[in-house]
């Protein structure tokens, strides 16, 4: 068994073996209840995780879903009087088109993804300062309730987080491996000049995974702000670290081509185990960051395809 | 006109167009206390700049200036007050070890891009992720004050109406202009952006250009963050922060190519000075400061999509 045999199942086995040490040194870690809290708290950050999963199969990156999931915190919480349960709607839309946006100006004026995503979070940030007036703003909690009360309760002790995590996994899971989006997506990670050759309209479809990473990342940005009942233009920092995180760990390279979300899922659950255990031992979050700067930098190495990087720049 | 020489020429252009907006809509922008103002802004993030500018004139990004300059502003202070609390007496042994440690920290950026053969844009990014919760860990989320007359001087006093430190940033990006004209170093810098196989093939050790590049990036950090000591009087785990944006815009809207290959120091200050005029200009004619963000993201989009030769480019990630 040579190690890139074993490549593809480094993920879930990190992830067994993470498990059984932790609940080693701490026994309560494997009791039901608090495992189920534990999956449901991480529901936002794998979302989004979901959503960059589709930026990274093609080879590119989203860093604006941080500043995307906080304008829409935003968004949903000043809309929610006027729109009712519309709002959600477009709160996706809205985050697929500044997605769309970023991959039409990386595909059309061949911006590299990583400035474009950039620039379109700070036109992002932007807008969640001026809708929010640069403070925090908080939901009607009557409405909040009665429109997506559903989406944080619990049915047999399960938190419906988690069935919506499901959904999406399930949807995201049919696009990437049983449609003829995924498959485009696929040829483009594996070798873009390939995919050009062989016809596919490179450029559509990239900025449709991009649209894909912006809509799951508002998404992301409702369900938290309907956790919280509230938004505030910089409530979601701090997710952009460990949703990226989440992706590589999960094995899908920064190169792209491989992995996908299934290996997202599991790279998010590796993530939530560290946090517990971290949380155990009582290292507070910004604490956190440094460690998961270290499993990023690992994972990166572990994982990328250095013979479609002639050049590392 | 050419294109090449309307391009070199844009960014200066569209300076002065701005100054003679805004000084048209308020005159008072015109005025020394208002420039002397946006020195103050300016210098820190002039540093930042310049330092990230021979990393992308090789071609490559660091996006660790947050991390770099907080943890480094920490460890300035902190050795600030053990040495005696004055750069008067033996305090002064902080400057140099913290500009020491800044080339360090630049170098292990660069060593993990090119030893892990990581694309830097991400190795970077995780290097600023680590360098903030170094600075959390070591202040344990406290503000580190510092209260050294003579260290503040940087700040307080003033020459020609301008503080001394818009002339230390100053003079260091003259340090930065000699590296790039007048060394190999600067030369090899351009040798590699301009193309790293034929840099390669005539000799050039490209890895030890990109580790040197990364640890020059790290040296003006930790000048950034003396900066940001001086000008705040005070170091925590968010010195730095904003400072990304900010430095990658001006880099790149004063006309430095993410090519490689193409642009300098210069550019970079004529960038921090776009950037700089439009935050106080629009405060000057009292516009909602929300609005910058997003006008420097377009900014940047522009200025990338004006700089590129489509030409030349095959595809782009």
């Amino acid at each position: 068994m040579n190690l890139e045999r074993l490549k593809p199942h480094l993920p879930w086995i990190t992830l067994a073996l993470l498990v059984v040490i932790v609940s080693l040194i701490d026994p309560n870690f494997l009791n039901p209840a608090s495992m189920l809290s534990l999956a449901a708290d991480i529901v936002p950050l794998f979302i989004m995780a979901l959503g960059i999963t589709f930026a990274i199969y093609i080879g590119g990156i989203d860093l604006s879903a941080q500043s995307m999931a906080n304008m829409v915190t935003v968004v949903a919480t000043v809309l929610l009087t006027s729109m009712g349960a519309w709002v959600a709607v477009f709160c996706v839309l809205l985050g697929g088109l500044f997605g769309a946006f970023s991959g039409f100006v990386t595909t059309r004026f061949y911006v590299p993804s990583f400035i474009s995503t950039l620039a379109v979070g700070g036109v992002a940030f932007s807008v969640a300062q001026w809708l929010s007036g640069q403070r925090s703003v908080s939901m009607n909690a009557a409405e909040r309730d009665a429109l997506f009360g559903w989406m944080i309760s619990k049915t047999a002790g399960v938190p419906h987080e988690l069935m919506i995590a499901a959904v999406l996994l399930l949807v995201c899971w049919f696009i990437e491996r049983r449609t003829v989006v995924g498959r485009n997506l696929k040829a483009i990670g594996a070798g873009e000049l390939a995919a050009v050759a062989s016809g596919i309209s490179v450029a559509r479809y990239k900025t449709i995974a991009f649209a894909l990473s912006g809509a799951l990342a508002a998404l992301a940005g409702l369900l938290f702000a309907v956790k919280l009942s509230g938004g505030a233009p910089s409530v979601a920092n701090g997710f952009l670290l460990p949703a990226i995180v989440a992706v590589l760990v999960g094995g899908t390279p920064l190169t792209g081509g491989v992995g996908g979300v299934v290996n997202t899922m599991i790279g998010t659950l590796i993530v939530a185990v560290i946090r517990a255990s971290m949380l155990y031992l009582e290292i507070n979050a910004t604490q956190q960051q440094m460690f998961f700067g270290l499993i990023l930098i690992a994972a990166i190495a572990l994982t990328i395809d250095r013979a479609k990087l002639k050049i590392v720049k | 006109m050419t294109r090449e020489n309307l391009l070199k020429w844009a960014p200066v252009l569209v300076l002065i167009a701005l100054v003679l907006f805004f000084s048209a809509i308020n005159p008072n922008f015109l005025s020394l206390r208002n420039f002397a103002r946006l020195s103050i802004a300016a210098s820190p993030a002039l540093m930042v700049a310049v330092g990230v500018t021979f990393i992308i004139v090789m071609g490559s990004i660091d996006l660790s200036m947050e991390g770099a300059v907080s943890a480094l502003a920490v460890i300035f202070c902190y050795m600030l007050v053990w040495l005696g609390g004055s750069v008067a007496g033996l305090g002064l042994l902080a400057v140099p070890a913290t500009l020491l440690l800044g080339l360090g920290v630049g170098a292990i950026n660069g060593l993990i891009h090119v030893r892990l053969r990581i694309p830097s844009f991400m190795s970077s990014l995780a290097m600023g992720f680590v360098g903030t919760g170094a600075a959390v860990l070591m202040t344990g989320g406290n503000i580190v004050k510092i209260d050294d007359e003579v260290f503040r001087a940087l700040l307080t006093y003033r020459m020609l109406g301008f503080p001394l430190m818009a002339y230390v940033a100053l003079g260091f990006l003259l340090l930065a202009w000699v590296i790039q004209s007048y060394t190999r170093l600067g030369r090899n810098f351009y040798a590699v952006g301009g193309g790293e196989d034929l840099a390669h093939a005539s000799g050039v050790n490209v890895k030890r250009v990109r580790v040197l590049g990364f640890a020059l990036a790290g040296f003006f950090f930790a000048v950034a963050g003396l900066l940001q000591v001086a000008k705040l009087g005070q170091a925590e785990s968010v010195t730095g922060s904003n400072l990304m944006f900010i430095s990658i815009t001006s880099v790149v809207v004063g006309g430095v190519a993410l090519w490689g290959g193409i642009g300098g120091v210069w550019n970079a200050l004529v960038g921090v000075l776009i950037v700089s005029v439009i935050n106080n200009g629009m405060i000057v004619i009292g516009i909602p400061d929300f609005i910058q963000d997003g006008l420097l993201g377009v900014l940047v989009i522009i200025a990338v999509i004006l700089s590129t030769d489509r030409r030349s480019v095959a595809f782009v990630k």
